[in-house]
């Protein structure tokens, strides 16, 4: 083979590669030249006859087109694969605007995410979260509480009484009681949980609502503690600064007592229909522990004493989502809980 | 309770503060006001006016001419019966209209419109001179404190009290409407015999006779009216004014019609009968203090005095009582009779002893206005118990300041205390001796903590800087069962279940649909209604409600509810024990993917969970329904709601002991275990069993017969059909062994699969292997 037919075989195949449009075309070319038996092995084996001198230049042709002719059977390959894939994914085409399917997410209980909420915040404070029965004995409820039968307090909760003479708790203070006598001081712990009076229900009024009670005792605990401690508090649960007060109000199981408003989020202070005109809202009762609760709960008052204050997760949960009339809240309707 | 504040303006020495902001000094320093009315609008400028002509007009209307004195004469159109001439009334500027075509100007007015008194049936009779504003009415303002801020204080269901607060809040002087020199010193014609001290601390009583029973003076009824209160007649609405005033109530008895001269206090009778002022009739027990004489009993102590005593307008001769009565036994019996008065609700917060004697002295001045030419007889009757002085509170101020958070000059704390009427006397250099007057000692202040809050609140709460609390920094206990069911809650909302909250109440019909025994459950003494007695003594009768409900704008919905379970016990309180209900409702299909998705929730929460068919409860449909065991205890229940309590579709029911289930999922800590280096092998086995043998039996027999060597037996299919002969289905496990030491040989596997094919057909079972 002359070199001249080496290169027209070159040529030649060059272009039979590049026009192949499968695999098999492609094999079939390759074979044909490149393949054991191809063009370029038999121009190999001719290379014997040639003169000594000859052998050298020929053989380094023969590897030149060798190596032209792979790599471009290589590139052919490649792209040929190539096509190949891409065809047959685009085979795989799907509709991914489609729903997926399987439940959607279901939703949590407004109060439950208040509440979780709260949980987390007091437990970043170091606060424990305790839990006590719903079914209590007078004694937690009532007495534990200063709060005797014989105090007209009583009649500020409408009680529920079970056979047997326990009730079922009308505020989640009797866990203060628990936690104290439980843990013992310093404490600081809150206790959220459902709560029973008996009042007919409408929009704003439940027999069953939830409540979070929460308590610190410790050395020395000042009305100045509280403060901070509120005003902390619930700039954490608006997610702003808030603006409080304190004026004098009557619980039996704290001495000194208040009502805490805060300013009115919705009007900063001038008055609106929802503070009332007045400029703020009543928001929740505290006040430091009286020491006869302390004692009662065999905490010695001249070494300890703390602060307590009850939250409304139920108010606070309305107030949070807007939501109108409480009966939602106890009335299992999806439309109502799917919004959470 | 209401205050009208024309009456603390004129207990008050020259207050200057108007309605609206001294409800607001009162709210941050005293008692939560709830509003403020007007009382008497009409009266502004209202005078009195003398009837001169009345000719009719048109209808039943007059025309009237009325003198105004000063104000001269004015023409007035009136539609009321009495309007003749000679009458003396009340004219008032409301305007000049034109009625029937007559320009009637201004109105005359009825005791109802003027806000004196109830009557609306004509214009107001009253004696004074034309042109002169009404006597004792002028417009006012009614301050409305909420009742629950005063259980505390017993002395502010008074206006005497609010006036004390007022004038100490504003730094003015009381004026005391009492004056005690008014009482005789002679003898008492009337005997006291109180029984026990105790439940009556003090009982004084006065007698009058020449009384005259008649309507009361415009400005008291005024008074009573402002207040909420119907004037009723001269004597009975001094008493009321009494109550309001001091506030000691009092009870006047038509001493004609008492029999004896001595009054005793004493325990009912057993089975006394009584028939109070307000015609009920009241059989009393030992537990109910009485005022008797010598024929029985007159009055229920504290509470409401008696018919047969009753005043009446023939009434000539009066005892007045005003007694102290302790104050839990006023509050037992009103709430045993089921009956709350004015005068209960006062003595229920511990009345002040020293005030009944002020109430007499207070009496004699009203009496003698209000009931022209009366005469006491003999002096003021009472008995009472000894009643030292309690000592005095000690108040050191370093103390007061570390309660408060805040520096206060010790001259400060002085003023404060001293103007509320405390005594103070310095026993050390920061150290006061309190003593507390007698209207606050009887309940309110008792120790140091209770002069925290005086001061407090009167140098107002709003002057402390609230002030960081220096705590140690402790890592709170944890609070495994409530993480356990927040973490159960996010499992399911994954799975797409809604959270529900159903009430803690169950009606007796609901659960017998559950097939439970009403008596089973606790029960409520005082329901809110008849359907919601029971406590829950499981979820699932709520649940129910909520599928019912959802189902009718629903076709398929997920629920669940964290709550609960009440459990009945002998003694102490009941058992309470938190459960999870879920339940998935699909108004298609057969309700078999429901109950798969649902069991697979439960496996979600309880990796490897298993279920056991068992008996079906009243409930449950009776051919789907298991136990739920994990971990080898049983932690609750998996069924399919039986198809007759939901009619529109299928509700598959989750129910698990939320303890149980907490308790095995936290008993095994988490280790590390290598992973394997030999392979292991597997191989297929499958049973031949009837068509309704469980799976789960059968995976637990095979189980039984495998060894240590096998790793997993897993369910692959089950297949009933040609060439199985019909009631039989064939059921295939994977199952797969191996050692964490050696690779098994073909020898091995093949002697365990031997060994359970061997086991699994002693016990009646064929294979196909």
């Amino acid at each position: 083979m002359s070199e001249d037919s080496i290169r027209e075989l070159v040529a030649g195949s060059l272009e039979r590669i590049r026009a192949a449009r499968t695999l098999e075309e492609l094999e079939a070319a390759r074979v044909e030249v490149l393949g054991r038996k191809g063009a370029l092995a038999i121009a190999g084996k001719e290379m014997g006859k040639l003169p000594p001198d000859a052998r050298a230049a020929f053989g380094k042709l023969l590897n030149g087109a060798k190596q032209t002719l792979e790599q471009s059977y290589e590139a052919r390959k490649r792209s040929l694969d190539e096509g190949a894939l891409s065809r047959r994914l685009d085979g795989e085409w799907l509709d991914l605007t489609l729903p997926a399917p399987g439940p959607r997410r279901g939703h949590l209980h407004p109060i439950t995410r208040i509440q979780r909420e709260l949980e987390e915040l007091f437990r970043s404070l170091g606060f424990a979260v305790l839990d006590g029965p719903e079914v209590e004995t007078e004694y937690y409820n009532f007495d534990a509480l200063n709060i005797p039968a014989t105090h007209p307090a009583r009649d500020m909760q409408d009680t529920f009484w079970l056979e047997g003479g326990n009730l079922l708790r009308t505020h989640t203070s009797p866990v203060q009681v628990r936690g104290m006598e439980r843990l013992g001081p310093p404490l600081r712990m809150i206790a959220p949980g459902r709560v029973f009076r008996n009042e007919s229900v409408d929009a704003s009024h439940e027999h069953t609502f939830y409540q979070l009670e929460g308590m610190m005792i410790d050395r020395d605990v000042s009305v100045a503690h509280l403060l901070y401690f509120m005003k902390t508090l619930l700039a954490a649960i608006f997610h702003r600064e808030v603006t409080v007060r304190l004026r004098p109000g009557y619980f039996p199981f704290v001495e000194p007592g208040f009502e805490l408003d805060i300013q009115c989020l919705i009007c900063g202070g001038p008055g609106c229909p929802v503070c009332k005109q007045s400029g703020w809202v009543e928001l929740l009762p505290c006040g430091l522990v009286n020491p006869n609760v302390l004692r009662m709960s065999g905490i010695d008052p001249g070494e300890w004493n703390g602060f307590a204050f009850g939250l409304g997760l139920t108010r606070l949960a309305m107030m949070r989502y807007g939501i109108d009339d409480i009966r939602h809240l106890q009335g299992g309707d999806l439309r109502f809980l799917e919004q959470f | 309770m209401k205050f009208s504040y024309n009456w603390i303006r004129e207990l008050v020495a020259d207050l200057d503060c108007a309605p609206a902001p001294l409800e607001r000094l009162i709210t941050m320093k005293t008692a939560e006001c709830e509003g403020i009315e007007p009382a008497g609008a009409l009266l502004a400028g209202a005078v009195i006016a003398h009837v001169e002509t009345a000719e009719p007009a048109a209808g039943h209307n007059v025309t009237a001419i009325v003198n105004l004195g000063p104000l001269g004469r004015k023409t007035v159109v009136c539609g009321a019966p009495n309007c003749r001439p000679g009458l003396t009334t009340v004219w008032a500027p409301v305007g000049r209209k034109i009625i029937d075509g007559v320009e009637s100007d201004g109105m005359l007015a009825s005791g109802a419109e003027l806000g004196i008194n109830k009557d609306h049936s004509g214009i107001i009779e009253i004696e004074g001179a034309p042109g002169d504003p009404v006597p004792g009415c002028a417009p006012d303002s009614i301050i409305e404190i909420d009742n629950k801020s005063l259980t505390h204080r017993p002395d502010l269901w008074g206006h005497v009290g609010m006036a004390r607060e007022v004038a100490a809040i504003l730094g003015h002087k009381l004026v005391d409407p009492v004056k005690p020199d008014l009482l005789p010193r002679t003898a008492s014609r009337v005997r006291i015999a109180i029984e026990d001290l105790d439940l009556c601390p003090r009982y004084s009583a006065l007698e009058f006779d020449n009384v005259k029973v008649q309507p009361s003076p415009v400005w008291l009824q005024y008074r009573l009216s402002a207040l909420g209160l119907n004037p009723i007649s001269n004597i009975v609405d001094m008493t009321n004014l009494l109550m309001a005033e001091l506030p000691q109530p009092t009870h006047a008895f038509d001493a004609d019609k008492l029999s004896g001269d001595t009054i005793f206090i004493r325990p009912a009778h057993p089975g006394e009968r009584f028939r109070g002022l307000n015609d009920e009739d009241y059989t009393l027990d030992a537990s109910n203090l009485v005022i008797a004489d010598a024929s029985g009993a007159i009055a229920l102590a504290g509470v409401i005095g008696g018919a047969s005593t009753a005043i009446s307008d023939k009434t000539t001769r009066v005892v007045l009582e005003s007694a102290n009565f302790q104050a839990a036994s006023v509050r037992k019996t009103s709430s045993a009779v089921k009956l709350r008065t004015d005068a209960s609700i006062r003595f229920e917060k511990a009345q002040d002893p020293a005030n009944t004697v002020r109430a007499l002295a207070r009496a004699v001045e009203l009496l003698r206005e209000i009931s022209p030419g009366i005469r006491i007889v003999g002096g003021v009757a009472d008995q009472m118990k000894e009643m030292p002085a309690p000592p005095p509170i000690e108040l050191r101020l370093e103390w007061l300041r570390r309660k408060l958070g805040r520096a206060l000059e010790p001259a400060e704390v002085r003023r404060i205390l001293e103007r509320l009427e405390f005594g103070v006397a310095e026993s050390k250099p920061g150290v006061f001796l309190v003593s507390v007057p007698s209207w606050r000692a009887t309940k309110d202040v008792s120790m140091a903590d209770d002069l925290v809050e005086e001061v407090g609140r009167m140098i107002g709460y709003d002057s402390i800087a609230p002030v960081a609390p220096l705590v140690a920094a402790a890592v709170p206990p944890a609070n495994p069962e409530r993480k356990f069911q927040h973490e159960v809650r996010d499992v399911l909302v994954d799975l797409g279940f809604t959270e529900v909250y159903n009430y803690s109440f169950v009606s007796e019909e609901a659960v017998r649909a559950f097939g439970f025994a009403p008596e089973a459950h606790l029960r409520v003494s005082n329901p809110i209604a008849s359907d919601q007695a029971l406590m829950r003594a499981s979820l699932l009768p709520g649940l129910w409600h909520n599928i019912q409900e959802n189902a009718k704008h629903r076709e398929l919905f997920r629920i669940f509810e964290i709550g609960l379970e009440i459990h009945k016990r002998e003694q102490g309180l009941p058992e309470e024990v938190p459960h999870l209900a879920a339940a998935l409702f699909a108004r298609q299909g057969d309700g078999a993917a429901g109950l798969d998705e649902i069991r697979h929730a439960a496996e979600c929460l309880m990796p490897g969970a298993q279920a056991q068919p068992a008996a079906a409860a009243p409930c449950e449909h009776p051919a789907r329904a298991a136990d739920l065991f994990w971990k080898g205890e049983r932690v609750g229940r998996v069924f399919e709601l039986h198809p007759s309590l939901i009619e529109t579709g299928r509700a598959a029911v989750l129910d698990l002991d939320l303890d149980r289930v907490r308790a095995l999922a936290g008993a095994a800590e988490l280790r590390y275990t290598p992973i394997r280096r030999y392979p292991s092998s597997a191989f297929d086995l499958s049973v031949i069993a009837g068509l309704r043998d469980p799976a789960g039996e059968l995976q637990s027999k095979v189980r039984s017969f495998a060894g240590p060597l096998v790793e997993s037996v897993e369910f692959l299919r089950q297949y009933s059909g040609p060439p199985l002969e019909a009631g039989q289905k064939s059921v295939s496990f994977r199952l797969t062994a191996g050692s964490p030491e050696r690779t098994l040989s073909n020898d091995e596997t093949t002697a365990i699969r031997a060994r359970i094919i061997e086991g699994m057909r002693a016990l009646g079972y064929d294979l196909r292997v």
